[in-house]
């Protein structure tokens, strides 16, 4: 009886059971699903570069294939497994409703926290939830190193709980109709909204937060009783600038006054003014968020403001300084008189006039309390309030910051009691000048320039940039790049991304303008001309050029007048629809979930759909290797053990074509010659690639040292996706092989046949035994080397995934080559690599290799 | 380019992302360039006057574009019409080339497609 029952139960079972044929044709086409919704992102990533034209319809179209293709990749994880991952369809559910929302133009926090501290906005591109000015300040801190006084911000996040928790957006959608049908008039209307926000409470989760970030400041410097300025810093739909003064600041608030101060900010969001802006410009209600920044008050000696360019001449290349002593808030409102300084734009940035006013009065700190404007001594009331090396510091502060945002800047600065500069807020500068050139003028001054080339290559980032050429002859030579060049490199390599903060522009003989440089160039906003071909001969270490990369041509010299006319141009890329894609993208493109490890790396851990993508990968992956390890001997296809001199203990299966007739024997065994696959072939020539093993990363004796990274652990005490049994499914042109060696993880998918437009190899590296930052070394090494040969690369930490498609046969082949010779060259690798000059180094040793072989 | 005649280039389209780009570039490279996102307005102008190029949406609200590039083909056979669509269909592709298109162009585009179109149009306008 129980054994009947059981049978019934056992027959259940493999009645279930998906075979080992259909899991692999389902494993094929996650694949190709995965390359195809990559690519797709890749694509849309490139339509930041400025290059393209494209409208809101494409927006949505790319959202809707995307979600598309990321529905039918859990369809298909969920038939291999049935049940396993069913959570992924909530997942990707919310975040498909979170895009919805975000093209219904609805502003989303892309954090929930309520308060940040600027090192994390910078560092996570959390600008959407901080606002402008936060963001502004949190960049020039973390990316420049350049001192801002402690902040935090108040996210949107909190904004929307302020007014939710207190039902506030029904009541103000109420009175904001009452308004629009004439039933109120707009003082009525503002009035009615601003004391409803001020007398509401703000949450408790809220007040902690923002008190925990209060106390940390105070304790920071306990001898001193902080102030802060409480000032707004809006997510809006229109451009930060345009809503200058339409905000309210709180200046000088006592730290238990900070509350208050933020209730009055965000009240200011219905200003009479902001109200009428905003109806103006066709400005949706639900398009404002708040958020606010809160910066302790500078005790500063001298305050002032900076501007990196004359505002109605900027032919005259000169910054404009005015300050005073004390406090800024009677500067920058124009309250007290203030000295003028000019400063050439131009290192060493000379001073080219000087206006010295008598300064009577100053606001200074009086003793902790309130501040009060106070005589200033007599002798000091005519001398300038800054210094000759002050106003260095400031012009060359001024120019960096202008660098990185390509746009003139209006600064807010104030000197400290220690005599350092110290930037309050940093904005763009509006230029009203007549003598700006407009385009139509521009045609004929541009003629007049000598073109060094024109129409080539092509634009991965859009822009204007001028500057002294640096052409990086070697990777060693990356440290030696200086502040501004233009950066001429022969590869787009993943590498150059470290130096982006430093370059004007970068121009390259090859690369791809979907690959890693890229879209850090465009993160950056640094023009990027690629593919230029002969950029490394052309062009000459110290020559100044100018790169106009939005009509893709490189003048000989500075072209003043084209950069002039891009300072004052709007920038495509604050247009609306660059900010929708750019929302859109950012929850579908990062990648958050990296280590399988991790806790988080759950179905409900996802929080993009690139998460959602390399969380089925992953998945499939370790299902096909679990497959196989429990059921070895039940394969519906020809299979058998790799019997080679490299004890690489791997399992081959023939799906057809992939092995010479007959050569699985009794034994389950097959040699190498018996393996008629090409592109399997290509692999394992790669792997037995001479020179390949004698490295100089190996000094141990190559036999024991294969087996220990085949085999480092006991059997007995590792799972066996850990122990890993490394595979490789085959036919006549398709190869995927997945390889465990050591505790680093490599899959290799490719398809090679004579329709070039079918060939593709795609090719994943990670993990490693030492720490994370060797560990990424080893793969920028990889990712360097893959570049250099065509792949299309892409970094996270220690993940390198390489694509490559549509190459002839042999170019296919030879590829898949280097990709053997790559797995023998890189096992320990991560072990030496040290430090970053390393990945040089190997780059080199790699490259002699397979230099060597070509002689023989 | 070094020709001394100056070539009008009328753009129309809803979204005035396009607009937005292509002008300021189209300056740069010394064509004049007006520019419109409501049809009816663009329909207006010309009939104030003609241009030497006009790009066209096909999609759009109030007069289609297919309408108003017949209407321009009307009164200026002469004028080079560039069609431009986010959805391009062989259909609405070839009932352009019926009404005398001189090139047809899907969205999104880069830059340099249809500056090479408006340059190989400039070409046949200064022929003649």
């Amino acid at each position: 009886m129980l054994r009947r029952w059981f049978n019934k139960i056992l027959k259940r079972e493999q009645e279930r059971r998906v075979s080992f044929q259909e899991i692999f044709t389902l494993f094929q086409e996650i694949l190709s699903l995965n390359n195809r919704t990559l690519d797709l992102i890749a694509e849309a990533n490139d339509k930041l570069s400025g290059d393209y034209i494209f409208d809101r319809r494409y927006i949505e179209t790319f959202q809707e294939e995307t979600a598309s293709l990321v529905h039918q990749l859990i369809y298909k994880l969920n038939l291999i497994s049935p049940g396993k991952y069913q959570e992924l369809n909530e997942s990707f559910h919310r975040i498909e409703s979170d895009i919805r929302q975000i093209l219904a133009g609805r502003l989303l926090c892309p954090t929930d926290r309520y308060v940040l501290d600027y090192k994390e906005i910078a560092e996570k591109h959390l600008g959407e939830a901080a606002g402008g000015k936060n963001t502004h300040l949190a960049e020039i801190m973390e990316f420049l190193g350049i001192t801002i006084p402690p902040s935090f911000a108040i996210t949107t996040a909190a904004y929307f709980h302020f007014l939710q928790e207190n039902g506030l957006p029904e009541k103000i959608e109420k009175i904001i109709d009452r308004w629009h049908q004439g039933e109120t008039g707009i003082g009525e209307a503002s009035k009615e909204i601003r004391s409803l926000i001020l007398a509401a409470r703000l949450p408790a989760d809220i007040r902690k937060e923002i008190d925990m970030y209060l106390d940390a400041i105070r304790q920071a410097h306990p001898e001193k009783k902080p102030y802060f300025a409480v000032r707004s810093s809006a997510v809006g739909e229109d451009s930060e600038f345009s809503y200058a003064g339409q905000y309210a600041s709180r200046l000088n608030v006592s730290r238990y006054r900070v509350i208050e101060a933020y209730r009055e900010v965000v009240a200011s969001v219905y200003s009479e003014r902001a109200m009428e802006y905003r109806q103006s410009k066709g400005v949706l209600e639900s398009e404002i968020a708040m958020a606010v920044a809160c910066q302790q008050v500078v005790n500063a000696r001298v305050s002032g403001v900076l501007y990196t360019y004359h505002p109605v001449h900027p032919e005259k290349e000169t910054m404009e300084i005015s300050s005073a002593w004390g406090l800024g808030a009677p500067i920058v409102s124009g309250r007290v008189l203030t000295d003028h300084f000019t400063v050439a734009r131009r290192a060493p940035h000379e001073i080219l006039e000087l206006k010295v006013v008598r300064k009577q009065t100053a606001l200074m700190p009086a003793g902790g309390k309130e501040k009060k404007e106070v005589p200033v001594p007599e002798k000091q009331q005519t001398i300038p309030s800054l210094t000759d090396g002050q106003l260095r510091g400031l012009a060359e502060i001024g120019l960096r910051i202008e660098k990185f945002y390509k746009k003139p800047q209006d600064i807010e600065f104030a000197i400290d009691e220690d005599g350092e500069i110290v930037i309050l807020q940093a904005r763009q500068l509006a230029m009203r000048g007549k003598t700006l050139p407009v385009a139509r003028e521009l045609a004929e001054i541009l003629e007049k320039y000598p073109v060094i080339s024109r129409g080539r290559g092509t634009v991965a980032q859009m822009g204007i940039a001028s500057g002294t050429v640096f052409v990086l002859e070697n990777d060693e030579d990356l440290d030696k790049v200086p502040q501004g060049a233009i950066l001429v490199a022969r590869y787009a390599s993943p590498r150059l991304a470290r130096v982006i903060r430093k370059v004007s522009g970068i121009i390259t003989d090859v690369g791809a303008v979907t690959g890693h440089l890229a879209t850090v160039a465009r993160e950056f906003r640094v023009p990027t001309i690629m593919n230029l071909e002969h950029a490394t001969e052309i062009f000459e270490t110290g020559e100044e050029v100018t790169i106009d990369a939005q009509e893709n041509i490189v003048y000989e010299g500075l072209v003043r007048e084209l950069y002039h006319f891009s300072l004052a141009e709007e920038d495509i890329e604050e247009t609306y629809e660059y900010r929708l894609l750019r929302r859109v993208l950012k929850k579908i493109e990062p990648l958050y979930l990296l280590d399988p490890k991790d806790p988080d790396f759950t179905p409900q851990g996802c929080r993009t759909l690139h998460d959602i993508i390399r969380f089925v990968h992953e998945k499939v992956v370790e299902e096909i290797i679990d497959y196989n390890y429990h059921h070895p001997h039940n394969m519906d296809a020809v299979s058998g053990k790799l019997d080679w001199k490299f004890p690489l203990d791997m399992v081959i299966i023939d799906m057809g074509g992939g092995l010479a007739p007959g050569a699985v024997g009794k034994g389950k065994k097959i040699v190498p010659e018996q393996i008629t696959s090409q592109p399997m072939r290509a692999l394992l020539d790669g792997i037995a690639h001479p020179g390949a093993w004698n490295n100089e990363p190996m000094s141990v004796d190559f036999g024991s040292f294969m087996s220990s990274l085949t085999r480092t652990m006991s059997a007995e005490t590792m799972s066996p996706r850990e122990l890993g049994q490394n595979l490789a499914v085959i036919s006549d042109c398709y190869i995927n092989v997945s390889l465990r060696l050591g505790y680093h993880f490599t899959v290799i998918d490719a398809y090679v046949v004579d329709n070039v437009k079918d060939n593709y190899a795609y090719f994943r590296f990670s993990g490693g035994v030492t720490d994370i930052s060797r560990r990424s070394r080893r793969a920028a090494f990889i990712g360097e080397a893959l570049a250099r040969h065509d792949f299309h690369v892409e970094l996270h930490e220690d993940l390198v995934e390489g694509r490559i498609k549509k190459m002839d046969r042999q170019g296919m082949l030879d590829r898949l080559n280097l990709l053997g010779i790559l797995i023998g060259f890189t096992r320990q690798l991560d072990v030496k690599m040290v430090t970053d000059e390393q990945i040089a180094y190997y780059i080199e040793k790699l490259q002699e290799l397979l230099e060597n072989d070509n002689h023989e | 380019m070094n020709e001394k005649r100056t070539l009008s280039i009328l753009i129309l389209d809803d979204e005035p992302i396009v607009s937005k780009r292509l002008k300021p570039s189209l300056e740069k490279r010394g064509y004049v360039v007006e520019t419109f996102t409501e049809s009816l307005e663009a329909l207006k102008r010309i009939k104030e006057r003609n241009f030497d190029i006009v790009i066209t949406d096909l999609k759009m609200e109030g007069v289609d574009g297919m309408e108003f590039l017949t209407e321009v083909k009307k009164r200026s056979p002469e004028t080079e019409v560039i069609v431009i669509t986010g959805f391009a269909t062989m259909e609405t592709a070839k009932e352009s080339f019926k009404k005398g298109v001189f090139d047809f162009l899907s969205k999104p585009f880069k830059l340099g497609e249809i500056t090479e179109i408006i340059e190989k149009a400039e070409e046949k306008i200064l022929s003649r």
